[in-house]
């Protein structure tokens, strides 16, 4: 009997380790790897958020001159050149919406130039008392791009309308003074934000090459993911689809008052995030370090495939699927809300990818938390 | 051979008996729980709430008013917390046509104020002071960028927050305290107490199953329905609670449901329903025995909650701080000063609070009044510290709180 139990048990503890061995696909990197988190920083500074940062400033200098030539005279030409200033502001803005970091996260960068719906009572209200202070946390949706598609493409149905606003409107003036307030803060913001990454913070950020939480991979990962579900997924889609509430708000689409923009701006929005993804230069064809090829250093494997491989080609059926839906969302939401849903979905899986299977491949713990609802 | 087949079966036999549990088999002491809350006497149903409705939708509009800019002022937020009846103080008229309001059930347990009048006046006070500071001190400033020892907004993501100089949003406070003084203390404290269940004739009529005048309830029965009123009353289904648990409202409902989704308390709303049920079952089946453990259950699990909770929002708030986040902290430090503040309203099984209001008042003053300009410089030692006081006077660790 003894010898039997001498044999017997250290058999059944060799099947159980045997039995517990896990068969995990990719190999749990340990936190020093030496993937050269330098080069990354770099290729993300230099070759993305800067350029990308430069040509937004150049958009958004021109928007603030051509409110000025608006407002000097206010003429349906003018209010035209004004309009598309500001659509091509919009669109460039989608490339630097992610990068809330820095002085952007210092400024509530991103919350003062889109958040959506405008307040337009509130904002109707400031023109009328000509009092508002723009850095209040409380004004961020009486101000940015949405106040400004309001204020020239809300006002009225026609343009002739608009300009009256602000030639013979009673408080033409106010109106004025505020459209002219809201670009002028948005090329201000702007030029500190760039002004902070080419006077210093550049150094700073690609000299982090930390791998903790404090590090700044760790930290712009967070808010590259963070960008990317809340204000792309469920902001430009999710919440106007009503995947949040009890039906859909289609007066939450971006670009509300253009009514023809919000497919475009979306579309800018994946190709922008993908594109980060793949360290792809802002304005050429290059690539450098960025997620992908960290991953791929990594040897990232998810179900036999590349990790990399599969969070690219997600990315290109959610833009295939966008591409469906009709320029303006708010059509798309009341003539066929499914399409919105199918569209959501596919971006939803691109959440589960970056959030769950690239966070633990990098070993980046994602910070922040869901808000709480209360 | 038989011999071993004997010793085979009996072996098995006591296997068998010897793993049974006998801590969920009511029957064994001869309650059965229906499986939905669900009590009737003569086809009509014998459960009744609605005073306690009433008072979590007066709590409601009130909490939402604290942040009303536009029209709230002092009077118009004392007069709903001490609501007369016929008087327009909110937007449901059912609840303007109501004799009851929130003010005179504000820490008036039998087992903790009976007697303690004084500080059940300071408790009501405590709580018009939220009001009071609200409309005074963050009202005015309803513009401004807050600053330390200045009341204004702060940005917390794209929310906006109203705090005072030290940090703190008044209308969490209230809601918070207002969750363990009113809804907290009239459940575990009141209706639950023996005092109150059995007082006068009450054990009597209900064993003689003489009901109230014009009621089909005795007044037994009703006593506890009150208690479950104050986690259930807004429930979109009363006898089934746990359907919607956490979206029926903002206060003790919401945090069972919270506490619930944390896998390290993943049975807590359904324990604590299971409990309710039973309690009530044994009282109609005249078992007293069965009843009083399950009044022991619920004050510990309810008193768990609201500890928990409070342990949540402090942890999460210095995540937030030691992120560089100081002001998006305020929001949770709001939740947890409120929940602290709840502490004194707990109990454990059945007699002795597990805080005192001095215990309370220590851990208060140190998250607001110890740091200068309390929650702008509050340490994250200091949060450790109060979490640790309150998790060591339950059966979880911090960590098991803090996470989600």
């Amino acid at each position: 009997m003894k010898y039997l139990r001498s044999v017997f048990v250290p058999l059944i503890i060799l099947f159980v380790m045997v039995g517990c061995s896990s068969d995990n696909d990719s190999p749990k990197d340990d936190q020093n790897d030496t993937f050269d988190r330098a080069a990354m920083l770099s290729n993300w500074a230099d070759n993305i958020i800067i350029p990308a940062y430069t040509a937004f400033n150049l958009k958004v200098i021109d928007l603030k001159s051509k409110t000025t030539v608006f407002n000097q005279n206010p003429t349906v030409e003018n209010l035209q050149n004004l309009r598309t200033a500001w659509e091509d502001a919009y669109v460039s803005f989608q490339h630097v919406s992610m990068f809330e970091i820095g002085k952007a996260e210092e400024l509530r960068f991103r919350n003062r130039l889109n958040v959506y719906p405008t307040d337009v009572l509130e904002v109707e209200s400031f023109i009328a008392s000509g009092v508002y202070d723009f850095s209040l946390p409380s004004t961020i949706d009486d101000q940015g791009f949405p106040a400004i598609d309001y204020l020239i493409n809300g006002l009225a149905e026609s343009d002739l309308e608009i300009i009256e606003f602000y030639t013979t409107n009673s408080n033409a003036e106010g109106y004025r003074t505020y459209l002219q307030t809201l670009s002028n803060t948005i090329a201000d913001l702007t030029d500190q934000v760039l002004s902070s990454w080419t006077n210093g913070y550049r150094d700073t950020f690609v000299a982090n090459t930390s791998s903790s939480a404090s590090g700044s991979v760790d930290k712009f990962t967070n808010a590259y993911i963070f960008y990317y579900e809340k204000a792309l997924r469920a902001g430009k889609v999710g919440i106007p689809a009503g995947i949040f509430s009890n039906q859909p708000l289609p007066e939450n689409v971006e670009g509300y008052y253009k009514k023809d923009i919000s497919k475009k701006l979306l579309l800018e929005a994946i190709d922008a995030t993908r594109n980060f993804f793949n360290g792809k230069h802002f304005g050429n064809n290059s690539t450098g370090p960025s997620f992908k090829t960290y991953l791929d250093y990594l040897n990232t494997i998810k179900n036999g495939e590349n990790l990399s491989a599969l969070i690219d080609s997600q990315f290109v059926v959610a833009e295939n699927k966008a591409n469906e839906l009709n320029a303006n969302f708010v059509l798309q939401i009341e003539t066929d809300n499914s399409k919105m849903l199918g569209s959501y979905n596919e971006l939803q899986r691109i959440v589960v990818l970056l959030k769950v299977d690239m966070v633990q491949a990098l070993n980046i713990a994602i910070t922040y938390v869901d808000a709480d609802g209360d | 051979m038989k011999n071993i087949f004997i010793t085979l079966i009996s072996i098995t036999t006591l296997l068998l008996t010897s793993c049974s549990s006998d801590d969920d088999q009511p029957s064994e002491q001869g309650v059965d729980a229906p499986t939905t809350y669900k009590f009737e006497r003569g086809g009509e149903s014998t459960v009744a709430f609605n005073g306690q409705t009433i008072r979590l939708k007066m709590s409601g509009e009130l909490k939402d008013a604290f942040l009303d800019f536009g029209s709230a002022t002092e009077a118009s937020l004392m007069a709903m917390y001490a609501h007369e009846k016929g008087n327009n103080d909110f937007n449901d008229s059912e609840l303007n046509g109501s004799d009851v309001n929130l003010r005179s059930k504000t820490a008036t347990s039998y087992d903790y104020f009976f007697i303690n009048l004084v500080e059940s006046a300071q408790i009501k006070a405590d709580l018009e002071g939220y009001i009071s500071s609200q409309i005074n001190e963050v009202f005015p400033n309803r513009m401004v960028v807050a600053s330390p020892g200045i009341a204004g907004q702060v940005a917390d993501g794209a929310k906006t927050r109203y705090v005072s100089g030290r940090g703190l949003e008044y209308d969490q406070a209230f809601a918070k305290s207002l969750l363990g003084a009113l809804m907290t203390d009239q459940m575990l404290n009141n209706y639950l107490s023996s005092s109150v269940l059995d007082e006068g004739s009450n054990r009597q009529n209900n064993d003689n199953g003489i009901t109230e005048a014009n009621k089909n309830y005795t007044t037994m029965e009703h006593k506890w329905d009150e208690a479950y009123g104050y986690l259930y009353g807004n429930s979109a289904d009363p006898e089934n609670p746990n359907l919607t648990i956490g979206a029926d409202d903002k206060f003790l409902n919401e945090y069972v449901g919270a506490v619930n989704k944390d896998p390290d308390f993943s049975t807590i709303a359904e324990d604590i329903f299971d409990a309710f049920k039973l309690g009530r079952a044994a009282i109609i089946a005249k078992n007293y025995k069965v009843r009083d453990e399950q009044v022991a259950i619920i004050r510990n699990l309810v008193s768990k909650v609201i500890a928990v909770r409070g342990v949540y929002y402090l942890q999460a708030g210095k995540t937030q701080i030691a992120d560089g986040n100081r002001e998006g902290a305020f929001h949770a430090l709001s939740e947890a000063y409120g929940f602290v503040y709840s502490l004194r309203f707990t109990r454990n099984e059945n007699t002795a609070p597990l805080f005192t209001r001095a215990e309370v008042d220590v851990l208060l003053d140190k998250l607001i009044n110890t740091p200068e300009n309390g929650y702008w410089s509050v340490t994250p030692e200091t949060l450790d510290e109060v979490s640790e006081a309150m998790a060591a006077k339950f059966d979880f660790t911090v960590a098991e709180a803090a996470s989600k």
